[in-house]
C-alpha cells in the first residue's frame, strides 16, 4: 500500500495532463448536440414507387397512444399483412410527447416511417417543409376513397388545396362528469343547456366543500388540453386560437377572463391545490380525477371516456361546456381525432396510399380499431360499428350524435408552431396558479411568445 | 516537502518497469516507452471521440450559425442566434436554474463525499460491502428508474409525505410539484449521487503517509488541526479533480429533471434546467439551429468556468513539489 501512496502527490503532470484531458472531452460533449443535416427536400412523387408487383414491399407505420391502442394496431398490421401477400409493416409507437421528437429526428435523418399518425398541430409543420406527401392524386384516382367520410372533417387535413392528412376519426373535447360524485356530496348537477362558466366554477366548489376535500370539484382547465379548452371559449365569443391565415385570433381581454375562471376555480378550491393539480396532469388519463373517484369533473376528449370510465369503476357521462350568456351557444366542435398521412420520402407511396385507404374504408379495419382514433371518419362504418361498442363507447357516440347540430365548424389547420402552444399555455397556467404572475401579465406574455413560436 | 520523506515512486517506477525484461533499455526508448503507454490505453476513447462525438460536435458548430428546424435544409442566418439569446427569458431562467444547482449542489456533494470517506477510511471491518453500497448511488442515481421513483417518493401523497404526515406535520408541500421546493429536490438528488467522489477521495486519503499523522500528534494537533493542516492540503489536487469533474457533470443534468417535470422543466419552469431548454428546443419547437447555439454558448459557460477552477487551483490546490 505503501508504494502507491504518492501516485497523484507526486506525478503532477500526468495528473494535470489527465484532468486537462478530461475536462476537454467532458466539455466537447456539451456541444456534441445536432444531427446530421440530411434529409428534408422530396416533393410528391407523381409515379407509385415501388408496389408489390416490383417485388417484397416493406413500410414503417408509426404511432402513438395507449397499450390498448397498440394491441389493436399491431392488429390491424397483422391482418393487413396476411390479406396483402409481399406487403410487409413494421409498427414503431410511443406516447404522444416522445413521439414528436422521435418522428422530427427521424424525419431529419430521412428516416421517416412510410404512413404515420398525425395531429393537427403537427400536419402543417411537415407539410410546409415538405415532409408530407401531397395525397391528392391518389384521392382523384381513386386509390383513398374519401365518397363517405364525414364532410365536416374530410377537408380538415388540407393545407391550401392539397390533402396531406386523412383523418382517422372525429372527437369532441367537452366536460366528463361523475353524476354519483355529485349526488354523494348532496350537489345538484346544473343543467349543460344553460349553465354558465360561474355557475361550473360555483357547484365544483360546492361539491369540493361538501365532502371536506375528499372530491374536488372539477380538474385545472389548464394544463391537460389546455390549449383546445381555450380555443373552445375563444370560438364562444366569436374569436378563435388561430385565424384562417394562421395568425393569432384571439384577444388579450379574452384570454384573460379565461384565466381568470381558472384563477377562481383554484381560489375557491373548486379544483385541488397547485400542486396536486401539477401531479395529476403528469399522471395523464389513468390519474385523471374522475378517473380515481377524487373529483368530480374534467375537461376531457369523447374517445377517452372508455380509459377514464375503467379507472373510475363508476358510469361517467358528458356535459357541454358552459357559456358566459348561458345560452348554450358554445364554441365545441368536432375535430379530427387524428390523421394518417404518408412521409415524403416513402419509396412506395402507392402503398401506403392503398394501406391509409383500408385503414379509413374497411370494415375488418374499423371493427378491430372501433372508435378508439375517435369515432370512425367513415359515416358508413361509424354507424354499424356503433352498437358493437361497450357502454362508455356508446355513450361517446350518442353525445356526439346530440350535440353535433349544434356544433361550430372544425377550425383550418393551424400555422407551424401550434405545437408550442399548449407548453406555453401550460407553463403560464403554473405560474398563475402559484400566485408567480398575474393573470394579465400571463396573457400579454403569452401573446408574444405565441407570435414568435409561429413566426 | 514530501520528497526527503517518501519513497519517490515515479523515478523507481522508471527503474522497474524495463526490469521486468532482465535488461535495461537505452534511455530514449525508456522515455518514449513510459511517455507512450497511457496513449495507448487511452486510444480506444480516442477513436471514439474521434468517430462519434468529433462529427456531431462540427456538426453542431455548423448548425449554430443557421436556422434549421431538422425537417428541411440549415439556412445560414450568422449570429442571429446567440443574439437571440439575449431577448430569450426562458433562456435567464435555465441559466439561474442551473447556476443555483451547480452552485448549491456540487459543495454540498463534496463536502458529504469526503466526510464518508473519511469515516470508511479508517478500516472498518466490511470495508467493500460498505463502499459498494455507498457508491450504488452514483451509478443509478442518473438513470430513469430512479427517476420516477423520486416522483413517487417525494409525491404530495408520497413515501415521504405520508412519514412527515405521521409524525405530525399538518401539510408537507409536494416535493417535486411545487416551484418551491422542485429544485430543491433534485439538488438533494445530485448529492446523493456522492459515491464517484467518494472513491476518489478514499483513493486519496490512502495516499497520505500516516507518518504525517503521527508526526502531527506527536506535536500536539488535535483531529480537527490534523485534518486542516495535513489532510485538506495534500487531498487538494484531489478535492480539485473532483470540483471539477462534479462541476462540469452538474452543468449537464438532464434525465433527473427530464423525468421528475415530464420533459416540461415545470412546474412553472422551476426546474428548467439549460440541457432540458435546449432539447426543448432543439427536439420540441424544431429549432435545432438555436439549440446548437445555446449547446457552444453552455460550452463556453462549462470552458469559462473551468478555466478559472484552473487559475484559482494555483492559490489553493498543494501538489507537493
Amino acid at each position: 500500500m505503501h508504494t502507491n501512496r504518492t501516485n497523484w502527490a507526486r506525478a503532477p503532470w500526468p495528473t494535470r495532463l489527465g484532468v486537462t484531458g478530461g475536462v476537454l472531452g467532458l466539455l466537447l460533449t456539451t456541444a456534441a448536440c445536432g444531427g446530421d443535416s440530411g434529409g428534408g427536400g422530396g416533393g410528391a412523387a407523381a409515379d407509385g414507387g415501388t408496389t408489390r408487383e416490383d417485388g417484397p414491399v416493406s413500410m414503417r407505420m408509426s404511432w402513438w397512444g395507449s397499450d390498448t391502442r397498440h394491441a389493436a394496431t399491431q392488429q390491424l398490421i397483422d391482418l393487413y399483412e396476411s390479406q396483402n401477400e409481399g406487403v410487409t409493416i413494421e409498427g414503431d409507437f410511443t406516447g404522444f410527447a416522445d413521439y414528436w421528437d422521435r418522428l422530427a429526428t427521424g424525419t431529419a435523418g430521412g428516416q421517416a416511417p412510410c404512413v404515420m399518425q398525425q395531429d393537427t398541430r403537427y400536419v402543417r409543420e411537415y407539410a410546409d417543409r415538405n415532409a408530407l406527401l401531397d395525397l391528392t392524386p391518389y384521392i382523384e384516382d381513386g386509390t383513398i376513397d374519401t365518397s363517405n367520410l364525414d364532410e365536416n372533417v374530410a377537408e380538415t387535413g388540407m393545407v391550401e388545396d392539397a390533402t396531406y392528412a386523412i383523418p382517422t376519426g372525429v372527437n369532441a373535447f367537452s366536460l366528463v362528469v361523475d353524476p354519483q360524485a355529485y349526488a354523494a356530496a348532496g350537489v345538484e348537477l346544473p343543467d349543460d343547456s344553460s349553465w354558465t362558466w360561474d355557475e361550473m366554477v360555483e357547484t365544483a366548489a360546492q361539491v369540493t366543500e361538501a365532502t371536506g376535500g375528499q372530491v374536488y370539484g372539477m380538474q385545472a382547465m389548464g394544463l391537460n388540453g389546455g390549449d383546445t379548452n381555450f380555443e373552445v371559449y375563444a370560438r364562444e365569443q366569436g374569436e378563435a386560437l388561430f385565424d384562417e391565415n394562421g395568425e393569432i385570433g384571439f384577444t388579450q381581454e379574452t384570454l384573460a377572463e379565461w384565466w381568470n375562471i381558472e384563477k377562481q376555480a383554484s381560489e375557491t378550491g373548486a379544483e385541488p391545490p397547485p400542486s396536486t393539480t401539477v401531479e395529476v396532469f403528469n399522471g395523464g388519463v389513468d390519474q385523471a380525477l374522475v378517473a380515481t373517484g377524487r373529483g368530480a369533473s374534467g375537461f376531457w376528449w369523447t374517445n377517452e371516456l372508455p380509459a377514464l370510465t375503467a379507472g373510475a369503476g363508476t358510469e361517467l357521462q358528458f356535459m357541454r361546456f358552459p357559456t358566459e350568456e348561458g345560452d348554450g351557444e358554445t364554441g365545441m366542435y368536432l375535430k379530427p381525432a387524428m390523421f394518417w398521412a404518408v412521409s415524403s420520402s416513402c419509396e412506395s407511396p402507392q402503398e401506403a396510399a392503398m394501406l391509409v385507404d383500408w385503414l379509413i374504408n374497411s370494415e375488418d379495419a374499423v371493427e378491430i380499431i372501433k372508435a378508439d382514433r375517435g369515432l370512425p371518419v367513415n359515416t358508413e362504418l361509424r354507424d354499424q360499428i356503433a352498437p358493437t361498442l361497450d357502454p362508455a363507447g356508446q355513450a361517446a357516440v350518442s353525445f356526439v350524435e346530440e350535440i353535433t347540430p349544434d356544433l361550430q365548424d372544425p377550425p383550418a389547420l393551424p400555422p407551424q408552431g401550434a405545437g408550442e402552444v399548449q407548453a406555453i399555455l401550460q407553463r403560464y397556467t403554473e405560474q398563475i396558479l402559484f400566485d408567480q404572475i398575474s393573470v394579465e401579465d400571463a396573457a400579454e406574455r403569452f401573446m408574444t411568445e405565441v407570435e414568435s413560436a409561429i413566426a | 516537502m514530501s520528497s526527503t520523506l517518501d519513497v519517490p515512486s515515479r523515478e523507481r517506477s522508471h527503474d522497474e518497469a524495463p526490469g521486468a525484461t532482465g535488461r535495461a533499455a537505452p534511455r530514449g526508448r525508456k522515455w518514449w516507452t513510459a511517455r507512450l503507454t497511457p496513449y495507448l490505453f487511452l486510444a480506444p476513447w480516442f477513436a471514439g471521440l474521434l468517430f462519434i462525438t468529433a462529427g456531431p460536435i462540427a456538426a453542431s458548430a455548423y448548425l449554430s450559425f443557421t436556422d434549421y428546424s431538422l425537417i428541411g435544409a440549415p439556412e445560414w442566418i450568422g449570429l442571429a442566434n446567440f443574439e437571440r439569446m439575449f431577448d430569450d427569458p426562458r433562456f435567464y431562467q435555465s441559466l439561474k436554474v442551473t447556476f443555483i444547482y451547480v452552485a448549491v449542489s456540487v459543495p454540498i456533494q463534496l463536502a458529504f463525499a469526503l466526510f464518508l470517506a473519511m469515516i470508511l477510511d479508517r478500516g472498518l471491518r466490511g470495508l467493500a460491502l460498505y463502499r459498494s453500497i455507498y457508491y450504488l448511488p452514483s451509478l443509478i442515481g442518473g438513470s430513469v428508474a430512479i427517476a420516477i421513483l423520486w416522483r413517487q417518493i417525494f409525491g404530495s401523497d408520497g413515501l415521504l409525505n405520508q412519514v412527515l404526515r405521521f409524525v405530525g406535520f399538518e401539510n408537507p408541500p409536494g416535493w417535486v410539484s411545487d416551484p418551491d421546493y422542485a429544485l430543491g429536490t433534485l439538488i438533494i438528488l445530485n448529492v446523493w449521487t456522492f459515491g464517484a467522489p467518494m472513491v476518489i477521495f478514499l483513493a486519496g486519503l490512502r495516499q497520505i503517509p500516516t507518518m504525517y499523522y503521527e508526526a502531527a500528534s506527536l506535536d500536539g494537533a488535535g483531529k480537527v488541526r490534523q485534518f486542516l493542516q495535513v489532510t485538506l492540503p495534500l487531498l487538494s489536487p484531489i478535492i480539485f479533480f473532483n470540483l471539477v469533474l462534479q462541476t462540469i457533470n452538474a452543468f449537464q443534468t438532464f434525465t433527473q429533471a427530464f423525468i421528475v417535470s415530464g420533459g416540461t422543466g415545470g412546474p412553472a419552469d422551476s426546474t428548467l434546467f439549460y440541457t432540458l431548454y435546449l432539447y426543448q428546443r432543439g427536439f420540441g419547437n424544431f429549432d435545432m439551429g438555436y439549440a446548437s447555439a445555446l449547446a457552444w454558448f453552455l460550452l463556453l459557460i462549462v470552458g469559462g468556468l473551468t478555466a478559472i477552477n484552473f487559475f484559482a487551483s494555483k492559490y489553493w490546490v498543494f501538489y507537493g513539489d
